[in-house]
């Protein structure tokens, strides 16, 4: 009971600190995450048309995936220097996987007869694309950008090694100055945010699901 | 209602973009008249850097702005190296040896005086950083055993742990495990080594030696964590650790455009001992309180602010 009142009392005195942090955290995971869709997506769409070059994007990918965050880092100070800059491409190259991946999957998986069905109709290959197979993909693209976004907010924590600020600044203080009072209120507030921006796509996911393949 | 939907989610996008893009101009980089004083991430380098900040903000019309606790030497070496100007900082407090040994990768000396020259030499002609005066204290590597253990077994010395290294396991951090004058230099130098050894971040070395997986750990001479955790500092009787003595590392450009910023840090010459240095980290360490305000009340207290 005391040491509960305990932090409370000193998440309370740094109120404005940890606000700010989360606004930080926030700004840097979300601009990244919005990058990444604007680029992972249509790339992802694109590789649907040329099958051959599928592999080596997803493979590229992969690899960026495969490096750890604090190497990445490591190769970016020396182009980009510190702070908010090279911290959104770290975290905007980690997000591009997943995206690229389940757009690709998603699109790639509609049910054959139902392409034959619109080509049938006449439709176009820009509007088979358009009316059929991205609303049908739609779920499985938002479950990516939701994995990416997750990832991203525990990922974020890192930028603050590279004074970007964000809720990491905290747990690394409270590392290095031995303060687990400190940890936990860097700790917690991310661990909120993330269950909130999961629980905030998983409502985007369910209300872009076409309402034929929607479990009822 | 779908294409609603879509419309709705990125309208939601742009708007939360527009939003965290204007509330937070954070990223934007410094305008003229402001530099950023950055530092590493352990608690001295915060006191210091905030230390130099004030200073800085006091003595000159200078705007400061801070970026500290940045993921150690390397980091803060490539961000000093651009500049504030190229997404950078301007100044933060190195160590000598930190600077001979792992920046220049030059052999480890023991004279200070020299290894300040060196550097100072060194690092101008090269990347046209600039040196300081040193602020006096010496935060060297030392090792640290439990007092009560060190007591037991009438340990003072390095060289007094000899007979008991293969039982111990040793702690210490990721960056002491590679340098020369580090685990592998020590090693060469008294003629033994633990039973293991382990790299781990400096945090986490304390949490380590208090629940007692390891028994010995790496140390610097200033720090307040020692008091915190009844560490006592052994003695390095054969001399092996290089002095590294703390002083404002500037980019020479900044240096130029102003002057002033030398003029206000070497305003602390020489006057911090090891012993204030250790208090100082100590505020921070041992009774909690914010590195910004220990900063301050040891510049009030000295007449400096």
């Amino acid at each position: 009971m005391n040491i509960l009142s305990e932090y409370i009392s000193f998440m309370l005195e740094r109120q404005d600190q940890i606000l700010s942090l989360t606004g930080q955290h926030i700004y840097l995971t979300f601009t990244a995450v919005f990058l990444a869709i604007l680029f992972a997506v249509p790339l992802g769409i694109a590789i649907t048309r040329f099958e051959k070059v599928a592999g080596i994007v997803v493979g590229i990918a992969n690899a960026v995936q495969a490096l750890p965050s604090l190497a990445l880092l490591g190769f970016l100070i020396p182009i980009m220097g510190i702070g908010s800059k090279p911290s959104v491409v770290m975290i905007f190259l980690y997000s591009l996987l997943p995206i690229i991946k389940n757009t690709y999957t998603g699109l790639t998986n509609v049910d054959r007869a139902i392409l034959e069905a619109g080509k049938g109709m006449g439709m176009t290959n820009w509007q088979l694309m358009r009316m059929v197979q991205l609303p049908l993909a739609l779920p499985v693209i938002m479950t990516g950008v939701r994995i990416s976004a997750v990832t991203a907010v525990g990922l974020t924590t890192i930028a603050a090694l590279i004074g970007a600020g964000g809720l990491g600044q905290l747990i690394y203080r409270g590392i290095s100055m031995v303060n687990n009072k400190m940890i936990i209120t860097g700790a917690v507030p991310a661990m909120v945010l993330t269950l909130i921006v999961d629980y905030l796509l998983n409502i985007l996911e369910r209300a872009v699901t076409p309402k034929g393949i929607k479990k009822k | 209602m779908k294409k609603y939907t879509l419309i709705m989610l990125a309208i939601l996008f742009a708007f939360a973009h527009i939003v965290s893009f204007s509330g937070l101009a954070y990223g934007a980089s410094p305008a003229s008249g402001i530099i950023v004083v950055g530092s590493k991430n352990f608690t001295e380098q915060m006191v210091v850097g905030n230390i130099a900040a004030e200073l800085l903000e006091a003595q000159t019309n200078l705007k400061v702005e801070k970026k500290l606790h940045l993921g150690g030497t390397n980091v803060c070496f490539e961000a000093l190296k651009r500049g504030s100007a190229n997404n950078g900082i301007d100044i933060y407090v190195e160590y000598t040896g930190t600077g001979l040994v792992n920046i220049l990768q030059m052999e480890a000396k023991t004279d200070p005086q020299k290894v300040y020259e060196t550097v100072k030499k060194e690092f101008k002609d090269r990347w046209n950083l600039i040196w300081l005066e040193p602020w006096g204290f010496n935060n060297t590597y030392t090792l640290a055993v439990k007092e009560e253990f060190a007591k037991q077994n009438n340990i003072e010395t390095f060289s007094d742990l000899a007979k008991f290294a293969d039982q111990l396991i040793f702690g210490c951090t990721m960056e002491f495990m590679e340098r020369p004058d580090g685990y592998p230099g020590f090693k060469k130098a008294y003629g033994f080594s633990f039973k293991e050894a382990k790299a781990m971040d400096v945090g986490l070395m304390y949490a380590a030696i208090d629940n007692d997986l390891v028994q010995v750990i790496s140390a610097f001479a200033t720090d307040g964590l020692l008091v915190a955790h009844n560490l006592k500092i052994l003695k390095d009787d054969k001399k092996f650790f290089p002095p590294y003595h703390a002083a404002p590392l500037v980019n020479g450009e900044v240096l130029e455009k102003y002057p002033g910023i030398a003029e206000a840090l070497n305003k602390l010459a020489n006057s911090i001992t090891d012993e204030d240095m250790q208090k100082l980290n100590y505020k921070v360490d041992g009774e909690g309180k914010d590195p910004a305000q220990v900063a301050r009340e040891f510049l009030k207290e000295r007449g400096i602010i």
